[in-house]
């Protein structure tokens, strides 16, 4: 979708479509105005419309206008600057990259710039704002500079966004690894996932705005070059414009601009792709729109009538003794996310055929030595996972405790060390299977439960019902998590099914699934148990702590099921994952197979999810690697899919539970710090 | 890839052969009993089957904790040893106890090394995990706390603790101690012409940024101890079930009015103590009445908000001297 390519106005329109800007800019200015007003009169304290009025004409007692002039004006203005500057980020980074989904999010900008912030804090330096701000930004244009590297300037959509909702899961993943290593306030940790327009005083506001104000002039007399930039970069270059060091400049003055709205606010999602979407369709009525020195004030004047109405919502639908514990980026992260659904169904689809992999064959002695090697390691990492964690054992303590001869310590470590691993290996194994069947039926390299946001549908589910009834036991939380899991996926595949079920709006949709459903459980764990992070941490990030073995046995039941029919219907599978047309040439029903095998996914995600909370890129980097080792036929990827899931996913439960023992790290975040990686890799891969 | 596996696998072996067959701890025998037996019903509803009064004992709150030793009784585990000692000195530790880990998730295998007698939980560990820990060792799971009765609460898990642990005796020393306490500070605030003065007690902390405060509502344990010290708590908005804690900001405090405003911070943790520190330039703040006033007062770093008695008579001292001096 060329959005910003249509031809600049000329001639006899130009006239109209100046008033028409003009009325649309006003009409923009009256909302945000609006919004600003109500913001004001909205808060904690007893302070309402009249007192604002009174207080701005001078009127009001001293402590009501202390408010006004100290917290009110201040979050206002807040709210306006940090929607201004993303809005204004988002569109600059649209124009140069000539993508509809390029945003600070999507290039991992915040999430770079949170991490930095974060790496600061815990090195204990405490450093003035300004100064601050500039280790944000330097941690903002790395991951923006990864993410354009990796995806290439102007290349494919889906791939940017991939490259960076990825980036931005392992960034997050490890500051939060680093907050729960530095537990100071765990209190705190979602207000440092999701920014807050809150201030105190207008201190902070003063120091960004000039860095605001520079990058926005910068980007303003960059304008004339980014709109050539839309013509074509060969048409570009002919007309005398340096591509490269126009879209350099752009980007980094794009980071400059988010950086200022991080270190202000924290991460406030998705205001830089939805403000400039949102400009997107007026551009087309009225032309003076698609000039960026236009365009952008317009995105500015958006993104903050974003933020504004986000905050205005929250405030005026929650007691605001509870609103002042809900940041604005949940709602703007719910909003941002039905957004990039909305987008992704829209985008017309660059990447064409499925990108199949370029496999050697392998021949079967090569899987059945990977298979035996694979299950000498796991059993290896089941080895030290029984043996290592805080109380070192050795073999024979287990052989004592499987004869039920061990001793009281030992029979109660293994008691409770035994149940988690088992949830961890299960759940590592059921997500690599659910992977391997949900990338053989979309016949999509990156489709995996925890990307098509089915784990976060499970999750959200089994949180409702935990939140409901506090003693739901094991099989009715296993089967909470199957309503979510079931529910997101209808919208997942239901919505990407609509024009064709196209390669990669099946991703992006389920990207904003997971997002919707991260910021969901997130509302509501504040809203009813604001003081447990712990609770948190398991649902949002995955964790095995205090997994019993009845908590696993639905799992095991459903990967039993699983693995019977996987195997049983593996030709089924080949050639449901080869394309459109064979198997209908045999005579096979496609529908119904896949159907079935998608509700086998959806099945083992739930139960996986209800186990061990949400783990990503397991079902994603576990078919991958076993399709690269042994070939594409499932009768062999299926077990070897299983085997990596299972090394995986135990592997990082055991470096959670011991690195920093006593104390330890959910598993689900390690294998993100692992997945990510591998994620990008299989990006890069799949470009050549 | 390959080769990463091989090596695992060979590494495998490797490790085979090492750990073959030694054992860290001799088989089970029969363990002898002798003290008499004890049987007590927890928060849970649960019966606690104990074979005499606990000895060795884990806590895996620091409100457990500061009963035990309050009753005399050194805790073999504790989690979050560092915090607790900034955060408790009123009630110090007196030992060097294990730590066990984070207090959300306590480490099962460094609870289970230790061989408690008795662990004692609070039922914020999720049930999952107090369910493990039972197969560790016998569980007293108490309520953390209850907004309904916060001090009835409190002396109702002292005395629970101390049957475990047979110190009934010096449990009923410590509410003696207590009562008496809260008698004397009820009568000198009154003498002060402090009886009824509306109060409020908060703390903050500032998170990236940020300012947040935690107003302790009447079902707090402190806002218990408030009421029965004769003051008026000035907080109106309502706190969690447990704790009677609540949240607010900055503008939240322009409610209280004309108060007596307490809030205790630490030292030892820098962004624990916003009203001294970022809120002194802050113009809601500046212009409230009680700051306007000077009636803001920081009580003494280590008294612990959730302890017991003693933090609470500590607690008690600090108002009574802060409010009539």
């Amino acid at each position: 979708m060329a959005v910003t390519a249509t031809t600049a106005a000329a001639g006899p329109s130009s006239l109209t479509s100046r008033t028409g800007a003009a009325a649309v800019t006003a009409v923009l200015v009256l909302i945000v105005t609006g919004l600003a007003a109500v913001d004001i009169t909205q808060g904690t304290a007893a302070v309402g419309a009249p007192e604002v009025w009174r207080a701005l004409t001078g009127r009001a007692e001293a402590g009501d206008a202390s408010v006004v002039i100290a917290s009110r004006l201040p979050r206002m203005a807040a709210g306006l600057f940090v929607g201004a500057v993303l809005g204004m980020a988002g569109a600059a980074l649209q124009a140069v990259s000539r993508n509809v989904l390029a945003s600070p999010d999507t290039l991992a900008v915040n999430a770079g710039s949170y991490f930095g912030l974060g790496l600061l804090a815990v090195s204990g330096v405490s450093l003035p704002l300004l100064a601050s701000s500039g280790v944000a930004f330097v941690g903002g244009l790395a991951a923006a500079a990864v993410v354009l590297g990796l995806s290439g300037l102007g290349a494919g959509t889906v791939r940017l966004v991939l490259a960076g909702s990825a980036l931005t899961l392992g960034l997050s993943a490890i500051t939060e690894g680093l907050l729960l290593l530095f537990p100071q306030q765990t209190d705190g940790i979602f207000r440092w996932n999701q920014g807050s327009i809150a201030q105190h005083g207008f201190d902070g506001i003063l120091q960004m705005a000039p860095i605001g104000l520079i990058a926005l002039v910068g980007l303003l007399l960059l304008a004339r070059r980014v709109d050539a930039l839309a013509l074509g970069d060969d048409a570009a270059r002919g007309l005398g414009v340096p591509v490269r060091s126009t879209r350099v400049t752009a980007v980094v003055l794009a980071a400059l601009l988010s950086t200022a709205a991080v270190t202000l606010a924290g991460p406030v999602g998705f205001v830089g792709m939805c403000a400039p979407a949102l400009v997107r369709p007026l551009a087309r009525r009225i032309r003076g729109f698609t000039r960026s020195r236009a365009s952008l004030p317009v995105a500015g004047l958006t993104g903050a009538a974003l933020v504004l109405g986000s905050d205005v919502l929250l405030r005026a639908f929650v007691r605001s003794d509870v609103a002042v514990a809900v940041p604005t980026g949940v709602v703007t992260s719910l909003v941002g996310a039905v957004f990039l659904i909305v987008m992704a169904i829209r985008v017309k689809d660059t990447a064409g055929a499925a990108a199949v992999d370029r496999l050697r064959i392998r021949s079967r002695a090569v899987f059945l030595t990977t298979t035996a090697v694979l299950v000498a390691v796991l059993v290896g990492v089941i080895l030290a996972a029984v043996l290592l964690g805080d109380t070192k054992l050795l073999l024979g303590d287990v052989l004592n405790w499987a004869q039920g001869r061990a001793g009281r310590t030992i029979t109660f470590v293994l008691d409770t060390r035994v149940p988690r691993i088992l949830a961890a290996l299960l759940a590592g194994a059921a997500l690599a299977l659910a992977g391997t069947l949900v990338q053989a039926v979309t016949r999509n390299p990156l489709a995996e439960p925890g990307i098509l946001g089915v784990s976060g549908g499970a999750a959200l589910g089994a949180v409702l019902l935990v939140t409901t009834v506090p003693l739901a036991g094991s099989w009715s939380v296993a089967g909470a998590a199957f309503a979510g899991a079931a529910l997101s996926s209808v919208i997942v595949f239901g919505l990407a099914a609509r024009g064709g079920f196209q390669q990669n709006r099946l991703v992006l949709v389920g990207f904003g699934v997971a997002t919707a459903s991260a910021a969901l459980v997130s509302l509501l764990i504040i809203l009813t148990d604001p003081f447990n992070a712990t609770k948190a941490l398991t649902w949002l990030s995955g964790s095995t702590y205090g997994r019993t073995l009845p908590d696993v046995v639905p799992l095991a039941i459903v990967l039993a099921l699983g693995l019977v029919i996987a195997v049983a219907r593996r030709t089924e599978l080949d050639l449901v994952s080869l394309d459109e047309d064979t198997p209908r040439l045999l005579g096979l029903s496609l529908g119904r197979g896949r159907f079935g095998f998608l509700l086998i996914g959806v099945l083992l995600s739930a139960t996986a999810v209800a186990a061990a909370g949400t783990i990503g890129f397991v079902g994603l980097v576990a078919p991958h690697a076993a399709r690269a080792l042994v070939g594409r036929q499932h009768a062999r990827v299926v077990p070897v899919a299983v085997l990596l899931g299972a090394v995986l996913v135990c592997t990082a439960d055991l470096v959670g539970r011991t690195v920093i023992a006593p104390a330890q790290l959910g598993a689900g975040l390690m294998t993100a710090v692992i997945g990510t990686p591998y994620f990008l890799h299989l990006l890069v891969r799949s470009r050549r | 890839m390959r080769r990463l596996l091989l090596t695992a696998a060979a590494a495998t072996v490797a490790a085979l052969t090492l750990t073959a067959c030694g054992t860290t701890e001799p088989a089970a025998d029969d363990a002898k009993k002798t003290a008499e037996p004890l049987v007590l019903t927890d928060a849970s509803g649960a019966k606690v089957e104990l074979a005499g009064p606990a000895k060795k004992v884990v806590g895996t709150e620091w409100n457990v904790v500061e009963s035990l030793i309050s009753l005399g009784v050194e805790p073999v585990g504790v989690a979050d040893v560092k915090g607790y000692k900034t955060w408790n000195t009123a009630v110090p530790l007196k030992n060097e106890p294990k730590d066990i880990g984070t207090r959300g998730e306590p480490s099962m295998d460094t609870i289970a090394s230790l061989k408690p007698d008795l662990v004692i939980a609070t039922s914020d560990l999720p049930p999952a995990a107090l369910e493990q820990l039972r197969k560790v060792a016998p569980v007293l799971e108490v309520r953390p706390g209850d907004a309904a009765d916060p001090i009835g609460q409190m002396t109702k898990n002292l005395d629970l603790i101390a049957q475990a642990t047979g110190t009934t005796e010096q449990s009923g020393k410590l509410k003696q101690a207590f009562q008496t306490k809260l008698d004397a500070g009820r009568k000198a605030l009154a003498d002060a012409g402090k009886a009824g003065a509306p109060y409020a007690f908060a703390d903050g902390y500032v998170v990236s940024n940020q300012v947040s405060i935690r107003p302790y509502t009447s079902g707090s344990l402190i806002g218990g101890v408030n009421e029965k010290l004769g003051l008026k708590n000035a907080w109106t908005v309502q706190g969690d079930p447990a704790y009677g804690l609540a949240t607010s900001d900055v503008e939240g405090l322009t409610k209280l009015g004309d108060v007596e405003f307490a809030y205790i911070g630490n030292d030892g943790d820098k962004d624990s103590n916003p009203f001294a520190g970022v809120l002194a330039q802050d113009k809601v703040w500046t212009s409230l009445p009680f700051v306007q006033k000077g009636n803001v007062n920081r009580l003494p770093d280590g008294i612990w908000m959730f302890g017991g008695t003693e933090s609470m008579n500590k607690y008690i001292d600090s108002v009574v001297a802060a409010l009539t001096k």
